[in-house]
Formats: C-alpha cells, sequence, structure tokens
C-alpha cells in the first residue's frame, strides 16, 4: 500500500503503461545489493533509491580518495577519507529518507557473500574486478537471485542481466582473468552502464519490458555505438552448466 | 571468403586506427592469422604465445559468440568478426 506522499513522489512513473500503483508497490518492497559504492555503485543506487526500491544494501569496503571523485558521483569532496559505504548510504537517505539504506564495510568474499546476499531479491554488479564477479555470479546461480552485470573501462562499457537456471550466466560469457589494476574511466562511461543496470533491475522488479538477458549489450561511447551480442548458455559453464532450467526471457 | 573484422574501439591503436578490416577465410582462426600478418602488433593483444585465443578476446561471428569453437569456427563470404576485449572497471 502506497501512501499519499509516495503516490505524489512517484507520480510521474506510476504514470507509465504496465507499471502503475503495483509496479511501484513491487519496488516498494524489493530488496537490492549493490556490491560496490564507486563508479557504478553510485550510479544505480542512486537511480533505484530515486525510483522507491524499499531496501539497497550498498556494500563497499575501500575509503573514497579524491582520485575517486570523477566518477564515484556519491563521493563528495566532503567525503575524502570516509567509509564509500557509509557516505553512499548517507547520500541515499537524504534523497530519499523513505528507504531503508544499509551500509556494510566488509570485501566480500567466498566466505561472506552467502550471509550477505541472504534475504535480497537482486544483486546488481558494481564491481571493479573480475574474481569478485565470478563469486557474485556463481552465489546468484546458487541461490537463485537475478544478477545485474555492468563493466567499464575508459569509454566503453558493458551490461547484461542473468536470470540464474534461465539465461547466460557471467561464466557462459568470461572465461578468462585479467591483470587487475588502475584502468582508465571517464566518469560518463559508468553512468551510461549504471542507469542501465538500474533500467533492467526496476523492469524485472516491476516486471516490465524485455530484459537484457542471452544478450551482451557493448557501448562504446568513443565512437557513440551500441553493440548486442547473442550469448548462448553454456552447458559446460562451471557456474551454470548443471542448473539447466528454461531457456527463455 | 571475404570477411569483415570489427575492432573494438580499444584495439584500433594496433590497426593504425582502422575499425574494420576485410580478410579472407575459411576459419575465424584464420582470418585472425590474417590480421596478424597485416598488423603484427595486433598478436599480443589477440593470441597466447601458443597461439590459442587469448582468454580476454571475445569473438563475435554475425552477432554470436564464437566460444567454445573459438578460433576453429567456420566462416562464409560475407560474414561479420567482432573482436571485443573483456573489461571489468567498475
Amino acid at each position: 500500500m502506497l501512501t499519499k506522499d509516495e503516490l505524489e513522489r512517484y507520480d510521474r512513473q506510476i504514470l507509465i503503461k504496465g507499471f502503475g500503483e503495483e509496479g511501484q508497490a513491487r519496488l516498494k518492497k524489493a530488496k537490492v545489493f549493490i556490491a560496490g559504492a564507486g563508479g557504478l555503485g553510485s550510479v544505480t543506487a542512486t537511480y533505484l533509491a530515486a525510483a522507491g526500491v524499499g531496501v539497497i544494501r550498498v556494500v563497499d569496503h575501500d575509503k573514497v580518495e579524491l582520485s575517486n571523485l570523477n566518477r564515484q558521483v556519491l563521493q563528495w569532496d566532503e567525503d575524502i577519507g570516509k567509509e564509500k559505504a557509509d557516505s553512499a548510504a548517507e547520500k541515499l537517505k537524504r534523497l530519499n529518507p523513505g528507504l531503508k539504506v544499509e551500509a556494510v564495510k566488509e570485501k566480500i568474499s567466498q566466505a561472506n557473500i552467502s550471509q550477505l546476499v541472504a534475504g535480497f531479491d537482486l544483486i546488481v554488479d558494481a564491481m571493479d574486478n573480475l574474481p569478485t564477479r565470478y563469486l557474485l555470479n556463481k552465489v546468484a546461480i546458487e541461490m537463485k537471485i537475478p544478477f545485474f552485470h555492468g563493466a567499464v573501462h575508459g569509454f566503453e562499457g558493458r551490461a547484461m542481466t542473468i536470470i540464474p537456471g534461465e539465461t547466460a550466466c557471467l561464466g557462459c560469457v568470461y572465461r578468462g582473468a585479467i591483470v587487475e589494476g588502475k584502468f582508465p574511466v571517464l566518469g560518463v562511461t559508468p553512468g551510461v552502464i549504471g542507469c542501465i543496470q538500474a533500467t533492467e533491475a526496476i523492469k524485472y522488479i516491476v516486471g516490465i519490458g524485455q530484459l537484457l538477458t542471452n544478450r551482451l549489450l557493448v557501448y562504446d561511447g568513443l565512437n557513440m555505438k551500441f553493440s548486442e551480442f547473442k550469448i548462448k548458455r553454456d552447458p559446460n559453464c562451471e557456474y551454470c552448466g548443471h542448473s539447466r532450467g528454461k531457456e527463455s526471457r | 571468403m571475404s570477411v569483415k573484422i570489427n575492432l573494438a574501439s580499444s584495439l584500433r591503436h594496433l590497426t593504425n586506427d582502422q575499425a574494420v578490416v576485410e580478410v579472407n577465410g575459411d576459419t575465424v582462426g584464420q582470418c585472425l592469422e590474417q590480421l596478424v600478418a597485416r598488423f603484427p602488433k595486433t598478436r599480443k593483444r589477440l593470441l597466447e604465445k601458443n597461439g590459442a585465443l587469448s582468454r580476454i578476446i571475445d569473438i563475435y561471428v554475425n552477432g554470436e559468440s564464437a566460444y567454445p569453437e573459438g578460433l576453429a569456427t567456420a566462416v562464409k563470404d560475407g560474414d561479420e568478426l567482432h573482436i571485443e576485449v573483456i573489461i571489468s572497471g567498475g
């Protein structure tokens, strides 16, 4: 049930065909886990909070540094030295005080990941490294939690939505490990990709539109081009190969 | 057997800024061999030392992933390859 204030706050999106008060009520009930409060995490969290997602858990173990501020738009100059998760949660609460926003200052690992995501309806991948993405993908498949992948580099970005047991997963796309380190990026790139991830998450919760499943969307900002590639489920995928179910969406 | 190879923008500095390179070949591997012959700097980025496809490279043939066949994937006249590089920043 939406309050009078909620009906007014979300009036413009409730007007969207297929969304309505029912869709808004679904957002209010939804619990979204956001892995990372950096470039992608700042953007996805902001738009999910603005849209009225009831519970948002932001997980990040880093502290805000000056060099983060070109892209991590929930982290401001005054936040340098603070925990990113705290700083992000504080802004999100100010943006939309009616939500429950949790800041978790832990490093996501094999040891804690199941506990961290337990009880959440969606996982948003806003990480900055492939090994943690594989961990998130693994737990998403095991716990059957939809997973919203995004990654950026320079002017380039990628996004894909994963419905466990139904669609291709991260392991069906990526097979390698990248040498990690400082990567180049312009702030607008996680802006674009984070908005795509948030759009996908909202569509999934509300139950409208066609999801970015079995498709990898590649964004090339330098040439302002979007490409889409078909991804099939890999029967030998180490993550989802054993959990074959419906092949749809 | 003309096949167009579309390169991710992050690879184009290796091909004198060419976004599309036309090659001839019956497999993805043969197409990449020609690309490498014409632009030798691409070898280190696309292939492992043993000649296998680099694990940070994705190949798509007419918009579909070439995995798991990879370099052995058959191509025909008019096909388009896309070479993309895996990224992991956030």
